[in-house]
């Protein structure tokens, strides 16, 4: 009995230190930002991100580049979200690696929340540059109060150099150039070691004496004479005057090193001027749609009216930022993330151009692995089940038209 | 030895274990204080302590000082009742600012590499100090939570105040005017905190035009008191010894 409770404990040991050697040197990078997990219907009915562009995918510390595109804001928002009546133009990363030099919704600066408009498409851009080393997983994103974030497609963009090197020179209004990285920073720990060394005076000059059992011992018995001294009290009105003094004194200092401050600055952006969009020509019904979980393909039969004045093509699905792609009337060379670009994605089953004044059914199967990769086929599981995305349609001199559709949408599942 | 016998054998030795005792029981303290006043801190002050880009002359300065006086309350219902010490409140805060910066340094900076003029904490040393004063001098818990309690509200912005002060410098970005605490927040990517969740300047307290940060931090004081009263019960209750009665 007892070698086998010795051969337990011995590979009770063993197993604890192969445990805490594999934490230790097993430190995989976090590569995602939970983009995935979010719920299918959030990401398809909510923000439809397009025409993306990193402008570089290698930058230095202290290089800029820039994310941008345009957004369009959905029409049938989902009632379990909130409307984007409080939104905020973010960015996806892990933590400050870049620093947003500046970000703007149309030619709006917008360093704060916003105001956006149901079915109204904006252009965005956002300037960020290279603080920390590293390869980083760079989304959009966009925040909604009552919402959560809504995250867009994300890209790797590397950063090369040292963190040591990186600045953040700005000139105030009062006329003085400093780095944002470390300004103030010695005045903060001058003033936060000055007031814990205060504090640590009053401890010590309290524990330099017995401090709990003659004590207790005495407070029990009611013998409170001599627990405090005279000496004390002089002692306690010498740090409450200094306490004070100091406060006053540190107040007055700052008020003539900083004769001209102003409050933190806040409130909501209304107004965002969004894009105008090209008069759209083209009617699609969508007939019926249903997702074959097996096949991971969603299939829609849509019939299409074009009232316009040239044949138009279907060449693009974009749902989620996945966007599937019919090869033989459009091909993206825009360098969009390839895990969610699905270049022969697209099947119609008619895809001959529609001419003008023609209405035609077709059967749209829009099938890739990013189905289950990027989890939409959770759909399924959604409070609503709808789906919703953007078509694209060509005609032949590449003029584009976008179609939102939006429509129930009905699993398969044998 | 029997059960019955004193573990010492002279006064020195008495002495020497009394100082032990001493030594391991404020350490022990300490050391629970900056879990435990840490962890409701961050709870119930959070965002205001934790970013230069909230701490504005409104919220900041009513919420940090009410929810900041709870344990220095406690401890010192228990330090002084029990032993006549009154180092309650800022044992506390000494062992609040050592977490908080241990926290800011390693993780803040250490680990998400947010500057540390971003993420410094709230600097609550001044009123710790008189609201132990005041308790010591009065030796009444009344007292200590009107005066005190309205001290520690009232101390707290003037307190901080030359930290945050050079934050609060205007800069012109892109057409726009901030302020470089502004600016800090708008750099400096939080991707899980926009800009909306921000309560700065929010409220009705513009009765004295631009002069806000006085009205905010006396109706810090006063709510500073009420929650003194409440705390220090708390601190009685848990520092009682009950005995039972064997049978």
């Amino acid at each position: 009995m007892k070698t086998i409770k010795d051969k337990v404990a011995k590979l009770s040991f063993v197993a604890l230190l192969m445990t805490l050697s594999a934490a230790m040197l097993y430190t995989p990078t976090a590569s995602a930002h939970g983009e995935k997990s979010q719920a299918a219907f959030m990401r398809m009915r909510t923000i439809h991100w397009f025409d993306l562009n990193w402008s570089k995918p290698v930058v230095e510390v202290n290089e800029t580049m820039e994310i941008s595109g345009k957004f369009h804001v959905f029409a049938g928002w989902p009632e379990t979200v909130d409307k984007p009546e409080v939104s905020f133009l973010n960015i996806g990363i892990p933590g400050p690696v870049f620093i947003r030099a500046g970000s703007w919704i149309g030619d709006q600066l917008v360093p704060r929340s916003v105001t956006l408009e149901l079915g109204e498409t904006y252009s965005f851009r956002v300037l960020l540059k290279a603080r920390r080393p590293g390869e980083w997983h760079v989304h959009t994103m966009m925040n909604v109060e009552g919402g959560g974030p809504i995250i867009g497609p994300g890209k790797f963009v590397t950063i090369t150099g040292t963190m040591g090197s990186f600045t953040n020179e700005l000139t105030t209004l009062t006329g003085q150039t400093i780095d944002l990285e470390t300004w103030g920073l010695s005045n903060i720990y001058f003033w936060h070691g000055l007031w814990y060394l205060v504090g640590v005076a009053w401890l010590v000059y309290w524990c330099r004496r017995p401090v709990f059992i003659p004590r207790h011992l005495a407070v029990s018995a009611g013998k409170l004479d001599g627990l405090i001294t005279d000496g004390d009290k002089k002692v306690a009105i010498i740090f409450f005057v200094g306490t004070i003094g100091l406060v006053l004194f540190g107040m007055g200092q700052a008020n003539s090193k900083y004769p001209v401050t102003t409050p933190l600055q806040a409130g909501l952006m209304r107004g965002m001027v969004p894009l105008e969009m090209p008069e759209v020509s083209i009617n699609v019904k969508v007939e019926e749609a249903s997702y074959r979980v097996p096949g991971r393909a969603m299939q829609m039969t849509l019939t299409i009216t074009n009232n316009g004045d040239s044949a138009v093509r279907l060449g693009e699905f974009n749902t989620a930022s996945v966007r599937f792609l019919d090869p033989e009337v459009y091909q993206d060379d825009s360098g969009y993330p390839a895990d969610l670009l699905a270049d022969a994605g697209l099947s119609v089953s008619d895809n001959s151009p529609i001419q003008p004044g023609e209405t035609r059914t077709i059967e749209v199967t829009a099938s890739d692995a990013a189905w289950e990769v990027y989890r939409l086929s959770d759909l399924i599981y959604d409070p609503d089940s709808r789906f919703a995305g953007l078509l694209f349609f060509f005609d032949e001199n590449g003029n584009r038209q976008m179609v939102m559709v939006d429509a129930p949408l009905i699993p398969v599942f044998i | 030895m029997s059960a019955s016998q004193s573990a010492v054998r002279s006064r020195a030795e008495a002495v020497k274990v009394s100082r032990t005792f001493d030594y391991l029981i404020i350490w022990t303290l300490f050391m629970v204080l900056i879990g435990g006043y840490h962890i409701h801190f961050m709870l119930t002050g959070g965002d205001w302590d934790f970013w230069s880009d909230w701490k504005d002359r409104r919220l900041w300065v009513t919420v940090v000082p009410i929810v900041s006086i709870t344990f220095p309350a406690a401890v010192q219902a228990m330090a002084w009742s029990r032993y006549r010490l009154p180092f309650g409140a800022t044992l506390c805060v000494l062992g609040l600012l050592l977490g908080e910066w241990i926290n800011r340094y390693l993780n803040f900076w250490g680990w998400t590499y947010f500057p540390v003029n971003f993420v410094f904490p709230s600097n609550l040393v001044p009123g710790a100090i008189l609201l132990d004063v005041v308790l010591m001098l009065s030796g009444s818990f009344t007292l200590t939570a009107v005066l005190g309690g309205m001290a520690w509200g009232l101390v707290f912005y003037p307190g901080n105040w030359p930290i945050i002060a050079p934050l609060h410098i205007p800069i012109e970005y892109n057409g726009m005017m901030f302020t470089l605490a502004d600016l800090q927040g708008y750099h400096y990517v939080r991707t899980g905190t926009p800009e909306y969740i921000r309560m700065v300047e929010k409220g009705t307290l513009r009765t004295f035009g631009k002069d806000v940060a006085p009205v905010s931090a006396f109706f810090s004081a006063f709510v500073s008191i009420l929650i003194y009263f409440l705390w220090h019960f708390f601190g009685n209750w848990f520092s009682q010894t009950r005995f039972v009665q064997s049978t």
